[in-house]
């Protein structure tokens, strides 16, 4: 009878590891819309004119000052606040640049009537929470109320970019904090040091070796160190193609984040 | 050619021995409870900022003569008690000292969202342009303060872990044996229940049109 129903109790047994998973993954894992650009209109909200309109001064925005402001239509929150949805969705995307963390979103959930202005770590002096709380409740949401979402969306981002501007002493200072960080080398030179070392030895006990003509030493030694240069190369490649990664700034063409990250500063409002 | 063998042999043994010892997490404790402390920093970052922003609240609430004397009394009360109340990174795994911390800003939480509700009603204060300012800032530093939290829980909760599963606990119990779990912040009874607010508007009321203002109801008033 087991044997009978050993196959039929394995599948089940699978059928419920997989039922598990896949109730599990909803709580645990967020899901955010893909970043495709500098305007992400999930919800429709843009004419596609317009979108692309924002999407060039948004670019000269950034080309100035080096800050990434990303304007964000959402059909859902699933379930969560726009508080907590908005610092989570600008750190998985990384908008922002890593060195200063000089990223806004702006977000429009038109389905649960929500705005949120979601400031980076880096802006929070220049773009205050009262500053962004006073550019929701004047320029967006009275837009929004009649349902003009693409004149309050428009308004709402130029007066983001007008503040972030205002300084143009400071936004330059801001841009050459950018352009002044020297890309990191991917390649760790200390573990090169290290490497290069240990190849040195390897070397130098070969040649020894076989000068000597001593072959029960040369097998003995040598596989330590050629293992010890393999083991600090896997270590050196490996943290490499870490670093390197956090560095890379996605593909050509498209717009990415720069790795900046979100605290909760902004404002919030509804309609 | 023995002498030098034998040299080569330790250097070598050196260099195994680093990457060995950071691959089996010897490091890993160290560096998550670094990042646990930084994380806590930042807490009490926060908290200090809302305790910063408070007296001017207060300032302006009293300033529009407004008649709520004992939930304004309540806020001061609960600052003082809360900012009496430091916790350092050394006691982070002290229950008493952590439990202390939460209740007193968890008090304080509570006193000021009573008082933001409560004064709700005084239109005077809706249209002082300070206090709407203030109020913003005030619901950023809450929405920080739960962020910092939730990163404070996240680094203390991998800390932990590490400090408790292999390979990493082997150093736990002996290189590193100082180390000990941190608390984490868990949801207080005063964040699970909203605040329950009683309008006093008695005789002595002046603003008269105050109490047929339903907070959050009038979408049109802006």
């Amino acid at each position: 009878m087991i044997q009978l129903g050993a196959p039929a109790l394995r599948q089940a047994f699978a059928a419920l590891l997989l039922a598990i998973c896949f109730l599990s993954t909803p709580v645990a894992a967020q899901t955010f819309p893909e970043l495709s650009g500098r305007v992400v209109d999930q919800a429709g909200l843009l004419e596609p004119a317009s979108e692309a309109a924002l999407t060039d001064r948004l670019a000269a925005l950034e080309a100035e000052t080096g800050d990434q402001l990303v304007v964000v239509t959402l059909d859902t929150l699933q379930d969560y606040e726009i508080e907590d949805y908005g610092y989570r969705l600008g750190r998985a995307w990384g908008i922002g640049q890593s060195e200063n963390n000089s990223g806004v979103l702006l977000i429009v959930a038109p389905n649960e009537r929500k705005v949120r202005i979601e400031v980076g770590y880096g802006l929070e002096p220049i773009l205050t929470d009262a500053f962004a709380s006073h550019v929701i409740q004047t320029q967006m949401l009275p837009a929004f109320r009649d349902g003009e979402f693409q004149s309050g969306i428009v308004a709402g981002s130029d007066s983001i970019m007008a503040q972030l501007r205002l300084d143009p002493v400071e936004a330059a200072a801001r841009a050459a904090e950018v352009a002044a960080q020297p890309a990191r080398p991917d390649f760790p030179f200390g573990a090169g040091i290290i490497v290069a070392l240990v190849f040195g030895f390897v070397l130098i006990g070969l040649i020894r070796a076989s000068s000597a003509g001593g072959k029960r030493r040369r097998g003995r030694v040598s596989p330590v160190l050629v293992w010890a240069a393999a083991d600090m190369l896997n270590h050196a490649t490996r943290s490499g193609s870490r670093s390197s990664g956090s560095i890379f700034r996605g593909g050509g063409s498209g717009f990415s984040g720069g790795g900046g990250s979100f605290g909760g500063g902004g404002a919030s409002g509804g309609w | 050619m023995v002498r030098l063998n034998a040299r080569q042999a330790g250097i070598a043994a050196v260099v195994v021995m680093l990457p060995a010892m950071a691959g089996c997490g010897y490091n890993t404790i160290p560096t998550q409870q670094e990042r646990a402390e930084a994380a806590w920093a930042d807490v009490q970052s926060q908290y200090q900022r809302r305790a910063d922003l408070i007296p001017n609240l207060v300032a302006t609430v009293q300033g529009a003569a407004i008649a709520e004397r004992t939930t304004l009394t309540q806020v001061i009360e609960a600052r003082a008690r809360a900012t009496s109340i430091q916790v350092s990174p050394d006691t982070l795994s002290d229950p008493a000292a952590f439990e202390q911390f939460q209740a007193a800003q968890g008090q304080l939480t509570s006193a000021l969202s009573r008082l933001l509700v409560s004064v709700e009603a005084y239109p005077q204060l809706q249209a002082n342009q300070n206090f709407v300012q203030l109020q913003a800032q005030l619901e950023g530093t809450e929405n920080r303060i739960a962020i910092a939290r939730r990163d404070y829980n996240e680094a203390v909760r991998a800390y932990n872990t590490t400090l408790r599963t292999f390979p990493s606990v082997i150093w736990a119990k002996t290189a590193h044996s100082g180390s000990q779990p941190m608390q984490l912040f868990n949801a207080t009874t005063e964040a699970q229940t909203a605040p329950s607010v009683t309008f006093n508007l008695g005789p002595a009321q002046p603003g008269g049109a105050a109490p047929t203002v339903t907070p959050g109801s009038a979408p049109t008033a802006q």
